[in-house]
């Protein structure tokens, strides 16, 4: 009867220091990342037939478990890889918002001091220092066309970095995810128990994943998380890892992608449209949907008013009576042939009317007998049986050789425009102010080249050269204020179902506070009840004696 | 409710920081006094703005063209002045050699007067500007308008006007050439004064010299009055043009008030508001501040 009790009072004092156990944990790890807090399941132990009755044997804990909710998992989860995406996004656009937020800085200024010279060059064509100044007016507006798109490159450059630096994380979380999947296997299978804290950093190397790209996790037999990325590329089944990598762009050797091995060994690039969410899909997005516009953007100005300068200041005299040549150094189109191409065919590429010019670049497939000529900025494509054609005012035609079946090529029209204008000529000079011929004081040609400045040269009649460039600067502000209201609200939604989650998993002080006292108060009564049971066992003695 | 401590912590860490951001881009607001920070705090009046900017500098280069204008056209009114003034002179002149008492050797005298005036005369018409450009030579600025001759002058000039854009939709020509002012109205003055020399050195023995001398004179008196109604024509030409710069100029300016307002209004920031949002933001900020510290000192462990 007494060993009874103390069978009793010893499983009691076992639970109670679990329980213990466990709340010192929970308050150990309340603010660890991916923490949920754990709970001892403890249940009445078997109760032996007396005769008399049925008498309880004490208690016993059946586990420890987590407090884990699946579905609101995955839906912070999701939360979080938007939020990482447009948060990536938002931080890269924001740079280029700041910038041509400069009213000192940007294109306007200089544009603007430009015609201005050129207008008192106009009222005085024969004086040398106004004609000195139109040159230096139009070296610095070439110069600030230059500086720009170099800060634009460099922002290309640093999301080449950190498409990179995403890529070697992605790989890295895969492989901790597979040697989980690994331990968590082995210790469920010996034990029959949950490991959670492993269970907790699977689950929280999953979120940090899907921080850097959209994930999807199928869990399998004894509970392995498979992830699969982008279209259905498996990153880790089981224990093994599939590794993504990352290449050059076949057509734009500056250009790095993502990519991986595919079942036969070939390498698979895998595009934008393949890899969306996190920070990751944020870049790619950022780079195709503004960096690259912009940069061909601002190089349409540039070639627009190179081009249009041009036209008009051949058709002047200069001041040694000579017809004017290229005020500007006007950058060609850039094209490139895929590394990956069979064929020896060079495409070229020039511009016949910049009216006509969009800010898109163009792809250029062959099938063994028609030309796809697909416009990138929104896919819309034509086909032709032979080159040359003229698509948006760029004439593309075959240089040489012979493609075949395919062949792919990448067309930029604009994509040099701005970082490679320059001034052609040198000398004041050579400024062809001058209508007709001789006439040093003749100024009707410089009031045309002054007229281009109101003058509607771009987007098929629809903008200035200023007017080409506020569109650039009210684009991309719609879009960094959009990505700044949308970012803000998928961040409220991240926090809320993080609330929830934490409502639920989380570890609240008070309540391990309450715990602790619950289990010491039991621990004491299983203790006093051993006590009590002792003092009879000392008063069955005391009668013997 | 369950709450998780940690949720607790972050909830306030997050919105303390929320209140910190706005309350900051209130203050950059007030240090800079612009309401658009980047063109994604209105993408629209963003680019707006670099419109009415470009607008209002082309603005103002009308205003320097009109300056530009302006003076040029002021000194050409001066030059024609003096021309007008020094055909005056030689009309007196005239009048005064047809003085029947006077003698061969007198109207010598005349005659080298009015030699000098004509050289005078070329002197203007050959004038130069500032820079060193002919005002008469039409776009040859840097050749010399007229040659004399031994019947006159020749003009080695063109026709070319300059035009200085004073408006959006005005350009305005600064000069005339010579032709047209000393041998417009089918007179040519150089020829007329040159004639007149010849003909007052010319001596008068015969009554059929006296003959030639009166009908001679005549003749110049009316070539000169062409003469200077020619001048007077372009004259009040110029000044009508200095009257259109100077309207423009006030319309011009009412203009540049314009742009100005616009752009205030589009960028500028509206400080009684941005004030008063900066001490609401900072009241709140306070506010949150003292409930999270004394929220966050609210524990069990406190009492146990």
């Amino acid at each position: 009867m007494a060993s009874n009790i103390l069978g009793i009072g010893q499983s009691a004092l076992t639970a109670a220091q679990v329980g213990l156990n466990v709340t010192g944990h929970n308050i150990a790890n309340a603010s660890t990342p991916g923490y949920t807090r754990q709970v001892v399941v403890q249940g009445a132990a078997m109760a032996q037939d007396f005769g008399y009755g049925f008498m309880g044997q004490g208690t016993e804990v059946s586990t420890v478990k987590r407090v884990y909710n699946e579905y609101l998992s995955t839906q912070v989860r999701s939360a979080q890889t938007t939020k990482s995406g447009m948060d990536s996004y938002y931080s890269h656009i924001s740079q280029i918002d700041n910038m041509l937020a400069d009213p000192t800085s940007g294109l306007s200024p200089v544009l603007q001091e430009f015609f201005n010279s050129m207008q008192d060059l106009a009222s005085n064509p024969t004086l040398m220092p106004a004609r000195q100044a139109a040159l230096s007016s139009a070296e610095s507006l070439a110069a600030r066309f230059k500086s720009i798109s170099s800060r634009l490159d460099e922002m290309s450059q640093g999301v080449n970095g950190q498409i990179v630096s995403s890529v070697s994380d992605i790989n890295t979380f895969a492989a901790q995810i597979a040697q989980l999947n690994d331990a968590i296997g082995r210790a469920q299978r010996a034990t029959g128990q949950p490991p959670n804290d492993l269970l907790d950093q699977r689950d929280q190397l999953v979120l940090d994943l899907g921080k850097q790209i959209q994930a999807t996790v199928v869990k399998q037999g004894e509970g392995d998380y498979n992830v699969f990325i982008g279209n259905g590329q498996p990153l880790v089944v089981g224990t093994k890892t599939y590794t993504i990598f990352n290449v050059s762009s076949p057509t734009n050797p500056e250009k790095i992608e993502v990519a991986y091995k595919a079942s036969n060994g070939s390498t698979v690039i895998v595009g934008e449209a393949g890899l969306s969410g996190g920070r990751l899909g944020g870049l790619l997005e950022f780079r195709s949907k503004t960096l690259e516009p912009a940069q061909n953007a601002l190089g349409r100005v540039a070639i627009g008013l190179g081009t249009a300068f041009n036209s008009q200041h051949q058709l002047g005299f200069d001041l040694n009576g000579v017809a004017g040549g290229n005020f500007f150094n006007v950058p060609a189109p850039v094209v490139s042939a895929s590394g990956n191409n069979t064929g020896n065919g060079v495409l070229g590429a020039t511009i016949s009317s910049v009216n006509a010019l969009s800010t898109s670049d163009y792809q250029v497939s062959y099938d063994g007998t028609n030309y796809t000529v697909t416009r990138l900025s929104d896919n819309v494509s034509s086909t032709y049986a032979s080159l040359p054609q003229t698509v948006d005012g760029v004439d593309i035609n075959l240089a040489s050789g012979t493609p075949l079946a395919g062949d792919i090529f990448l067309v930029r029209p604009t994509v040099r425009g701005a970082s490679q204008m320059d001034v052609a000529i040198t000398d004041p000079f050579q400024i062809a102010a001058a209508a007709q011929a001789g006439a040093t004081g003749d100024n009707r040609n410089a009031l045309l080249l002054v007229g281009l400045q109101t003058a509607k040269t771009l987007g098929n009649g629809t903008a200035t050269f200023q007017g080409a460039f506020s569109q650039l600067v009210s684009q991309v502000g719609n879009k960094t204020r959009e990505l700044e209201l949308t970012s803000s609200a998928s961040a409220k939604l991240v926090t809320e179902l993080t609330s929830s989650l934490q409502a639920e998993s989380g570890v609240n002080l008070d309540e391990e506070a309450t715990n602790l006292l619950r289990y010491q108060q039991a621990y004491q009564a299983a203790a006093k009840s051993m006590q009590i049971a002792g003092e009879l066992f000392d008063l069955l003695l005391t009668i013997g004696r | 409710m369950r709450i998780s401590t940690d949720t607790l912590f972050n909830t306030g860490a997050t919105r303390l920081g929320e209140l910190q951001t706005s309350l900051a881009k209130t203050q950059e607001q007030i240090s800079t006094g612009r309401r658009i920070l980047a063109p994604s705090d209105d993408p629209i009046g963003a680019a707006r703005a670099l419109e009415v900017t470009q607008s209002q500098s082309i603005n103002n280069q009308y205003a320097t063209n009109r300056n530009i204008a302006r003076n040029t056209l002021n000194v050409l009114e001066g030059t024609l002045a003096s021309v007008t003034s020094l055909l005056q002179d030689v009309k007196t002149a005239v009048i005064a050699s047809g003085n029947g008492s006077l003698t061969d050797n007198e109207r010598g005298f005349q005659a080298t007067a009015l030699q000098s005036r004509l050289d005078e005369l070329l002197g203007l018409a050959n004038s130069r500007d500032s820079f060193g450009n002919y005002t008469f030579s039409g776009f040859q600025s840097n050749t010399q308008p007229f040659v004399q001759t031994l019947a006159g002058a020749t003009y080695q000039g063109d026709s070319g006007q300059l035009s200085i854009q004073v408006d959006s939709t005005r350009q305005m020509a600064v000069n005339f050439s010579g032709q047209a002012v000393f041998q417009g109205g089918g007179q040519d003055i150089f020829q007329t004064l040159t004639d007149l020399v010849n003909l007052l050195n010319t001596p008068v023995v015969t009554p059929t010299d006296q003959a030639n001398l009166t009908t001679g004179l005549a003749t110049a008196n009316s070539r000169l009055d062409r003469a200077m109604d020619n001048v007077l024509t372009v004259r009040a030409s110029v000044g009508s043009r200095l009257q259109e710069i100077d309207s423009l100029s006030i319309a011009g300016d009412d203009r540049n008030l314009q742009y100005s307002q616009l752009l205030s209004e589009i960028q500028d920031l509206d400080y009684t508001e941005a004030l008063t949002r900066l001490s609401q933001q900072q009241f709140t900020l306070e506010a949150a501040q003292r409930s999270f510290a004394s929220i966050s000192k609210l524990s069990l462990f406190n009492f146990i």
